[in-house]
């Protein structure tokens, strides 16, 4: 398994963001919903060994992140595309993939040639020599995707990927992720469920800091089966699960 | 990949690279041109107007140079350093596997890099330009280390400050902060804000002045080799700092995952003992810097010495040919003023050939270092270049040879000279002429067209004659001792409204009890 977490707690404060979570996962696409303050970003952190958990245990591609040169390894294969992605705007395309394939401790003579391709993955070929400060939203959202991607990690953590893409491009991105998770675990937090239930073989809903349902896409569009809410079977099933958890917390 | 071709996976880090990319996107390249303007109305014009010797020249770039510099260097590196928190940065760079300090080390050199070659374009600039004055001696390359220590730990100082504490006014704090340590730092060398008073200041004073102590004297290195004394102790500091600074960058939990302070997970134990250590050195050395600063004194012919650091081979006088040019009366100077020489001799040749004849008239002036000379009050002592030019200050004193020929500087040389003359040894020991010597200075300066000395009476009106000197003069006399400006002024026209050959004949008869101190005010015709 390259995720495997046991009761894993965060807690800022007061306030509990992941609530005991427990999830294991090995390669494929692994689809993380839930509404806002669900906790899908915390647990992301954990996940790239960004926040320590509070309390629980996370393994990571089969070693302990706790442990520092464990840590560094996973990080070495690991890839992440937060909610927010910062950048640094007078980089080039190519120059903030290649900083970061460097940061990823990647062997020197790989990384122009990795760069290349990943630059092309993401369709930012034509623009690889373009000022970050230079490109759109959705064309600095592909760039983020190109710096996750650079080191082909073994665990892929994406946040929010397909905010500000064009149809095309989330086309092209759940192609690209489904290929990607063929040999990598790759965790996509996302709202939008149409990108799950076309890019995701296994998926965990949040709310509260817990998951409150894990189970196929199919498995979760049959959640919603009699529910009114939502456009789509995965959308009614969303919406069925978290009123059914709202009414558990309630009670 | 593969999962084995992963595990393969070594860490290959190539720093180069990583530092190649923040050396071409570095914030201080936009800076760069606010420092070369900088650079040249606080320093290089600063230096063009200083005489063209190494030791003078070098002075600007671990003084004036050096603050602004550092200050500037201070500012930008604050900057940078939160360049994370303001780009949002932190929680991917986070993920990378690369050491926060690692990666901040590479950030901090690549600034340090442009602030040091920056400085250093300042100083081959200034060299190049002082190679093609000077004809004596060679760039010193203790300054330029001192400098370039300095420039590299305030951006130290200041990426840790910016570290520790990310905000938008970081960096101008910090750089305001050096600024003023600095100003105290100096203002405490000098022990009073009086910047050419270094002689004065004590101790570890010395840690804040440049190679020799302020605004050093005109022949400062050039009859002896300035001690790299003080110099080592500046390097010592400031690399101490540096030390502690880089330490604490790898110490601080806030380093290693912004935006998450004191929740990082844990650190590698070689790197905090190495870090722990770099700050000991760090601190040790500074500390040992500051206590040998503390034990510094001012040596009037060198500058600053530290006992523990000296060594006993500066002492000795740099061998030396003089450069002279006159016929029967000759002029000599150091060669490291060479170009002055034609100056020189314009000046004292109409003076010298005033008094030619007269017993004990000189034949000949060689340059001596000022610091072997007593001051004659209220003038400007021939031999004595650097009093010559701290007296003049502004641009016609600090000038380049061209620019030293003006009136002012040549009546000053002129003034010297004669009124060295007249004072005879036992006035120029106690460095005050007598009325009587005042007035016959003044009739003899008057022919050839220089004003009139700033004696004590004469540049503080209603002040008296000097009075020491009457005491010692064998003919001292209440009288003489109380003159006023008035009455050496009248006694001055007297001389002057003689005719030539009268005035001529009175003083060979008369120079030698004159300058013995033995002719009083009443007695001149």
């Amino acid at each position: 398994m390259n995720i495997e977490l046991t009761d894993v707690t965060r807690t800022f404060g007061r306030n509990k963001a992941v609530d005991g979570v427990s999830l294991a996962a090995g390669p494929g696409v692994f689809g993380l919903l839930g509404p806002n303050g669900a906790g899908k970003t915390s647990l992301l952190r954990m996940l790239a060994t960004v926040l320590p958990p509070s309390s629980g245990t996370v393994r990571l591609l089969d070693r302990d992140p706790g442990k520092p040169a464990a840590r560094t390894e996973i990080r070495r294969r690991l890839g992440y595309l937060p909610q927010n992605l910062g950048y640094y705007p007078s980089f080039t395309v190519a120059e903030f993939v290649e900083y970061f394939a460097l940061l990823k401790e990647m062997p020197a003579h790989q990384v122009p040639k990795a760069v290349a391709a990943a630059v092309e993955r993401v369709d930012l070929g034509p623009r690889a020599k373009a000022r970050l400060r230079t490109l759109s939203g959705g064309m600095l959202r592909r760039v983020g995707i190109a710096q996750a991607i650079v080191n082909g990690p073994d665990l892929l953590l994406l946040d929010e990927p397909t905010a500000g893409l064009d149809p095309e491009q989330r086309v092209a991105f759940r192609a690209l992720i489904r290929d990607l998770g063929q040999h990598a675990t790759v965790v996509v937090s996302t709202h939008l469920v149409e990108d799950v239930g076309t890019a995701c073989s296994e998926v965990a809903l949040m709310a509260e800091g817990k998951v409150v349902f894990r189970g196929t896409p199919g498995e979760l569009a049959a959640q919603g089966e009699g529910h009114e809410v939502g456009d789509s079977p995965l959308e009614r099933g969303y919406s069925a699960v978290l009123a059914a958890s709202r009414k558990q917390v309630a009670a | 990949m593969t999962a084995v071709a992963l595990t393969q996976r070594t860490a290959r880090f190539r720093p180069a690279r990583a530092l190649r990319l923040e050396i071409k996107h570095s914030a201080v390249v936009w800076v760069l041109p606010v420092l070369a303007a900088l650079f040249y109305f606080n320093a290089y014009r600063r230096a063009a107007g200083f005489p063209p010797t190494w030791t003078v020249r070098a002075s600007v770039i671990t003084g004036s140079n050096l603050i602004f510099f550092s200050v500037i260097a201070a500012g930008i590196a604050a900057w940078v350093a939160t360049r994370e928190g303001r780009r949002k940065t932190g929680d991917l760079l986070a993920t990378t596997a690369r050491a926060a300090w690692a990666r901040q080390a590479t950030v901090l050199a690549a600034t340090a890099f442009w602030m040091v070659l920056a400085y250093l374009a300042g100083v081959a600039v200034i060299y190049l330009r002082t190679a093609l004055q000077a004809t004596w001696g060679g760039p010193p390359l203790w300054p330029v280390a001192v400098g370039v220590v300095g420039v590299a730990a305030s951006c130290a100082v200041g990426f840790t400050c910016g570290t520790l504490f990310p905000g938008r006014f970081t960096a101008p704090v910090v750089a305001v902060t050096v600024f003023v340590a600095w100003f105290i730092g100096v203002a405490a060398a000098n022990s009073v804000n009086n910047f050419t008073d270094v002689r004065n200041a004590k101790g570890t004073a010395a840690l804040f002045v440049s190679t020799d102590g302020g605004r050093p004297q005109v022949d400062a290195g050039v009859y002896y080799r300035v001690p790299p004394d003080v110099s080592i102790a500046q390097v010592m500091f400031m690399g101490g700092v540096l030390l502690v600074m880089v330490g604490l960058l790898a110490l601080l939990p806030a380093a290693r995952v912004p935006g998450v302070r004191g929740l990082s997970f844990a650190r590698r134990r070689w790197l905090t003992v190495v870090a722990a250590a770099g700050v000991a050195c760090g601190v040790a050395a500074s500390v040992t810097a500051f206590a040998l600063a503390g034990t510094a004194r001012f040596s009037a012919a060198a500058g600053w010495e530290i006992p523990a650091l000296h060594d006993a081979a500066d002492d000795q006088p740099v061998p030396y040919t003089l450069d002279c040019t006159g016929g029967t009366f000759t002029v000599c100077i150091h060669p490291a003023f060479e170009p002055y020489l034609g100056a020189m001799d314009a000046a004292l040749q109409p003076a010298a050939a005033e008094i030619a004849g007269l017993p004990g008239a000189p034949v000949r002036a060689d340059m001596i270092t000022g610091a072997a000379l007593p001051a004659v009050a209220g003038t400007t002592s021939v031999y004595d270049y650097s009093t010559e030019y701290e007296d003049y200050g502004g641009a016609s004193f600090w000038a380049t040879p061209a620019m030293a020929r003006t009136a002012d500087w040549e009546q000053g040389m002129q003034q010297g000279f004669i009124t060295w003359f007249v004072s005879g040894p036992a006035e120029q020991d106690s460095a005050s002429p007598t009325p009587a010597q005042e007035a016959v200075a003044i009739a003899l300066l008057a022919k050839i067209g220089a004003p009139v000395p700033q004696y004590p009476q004469f540049s503080q009106p209603g002040t008296q004659s000097g009075t020491s000197s009457m005491s010692s003069g064998p003919g001292g006399s209440a009288t003489q001792s109380t003159a006023s400006a008035a009455q050496i002024t009248a006694a001055a026209r007297g001389l002057e409204s003689l005719s030539p050959a009268a005035r001529r004949a009175w003083l060979t008869a008369n120079i030698t009890a004159l300058r013995s101190g033995a002719v009083t005010l009443t007695q001149l015709p």
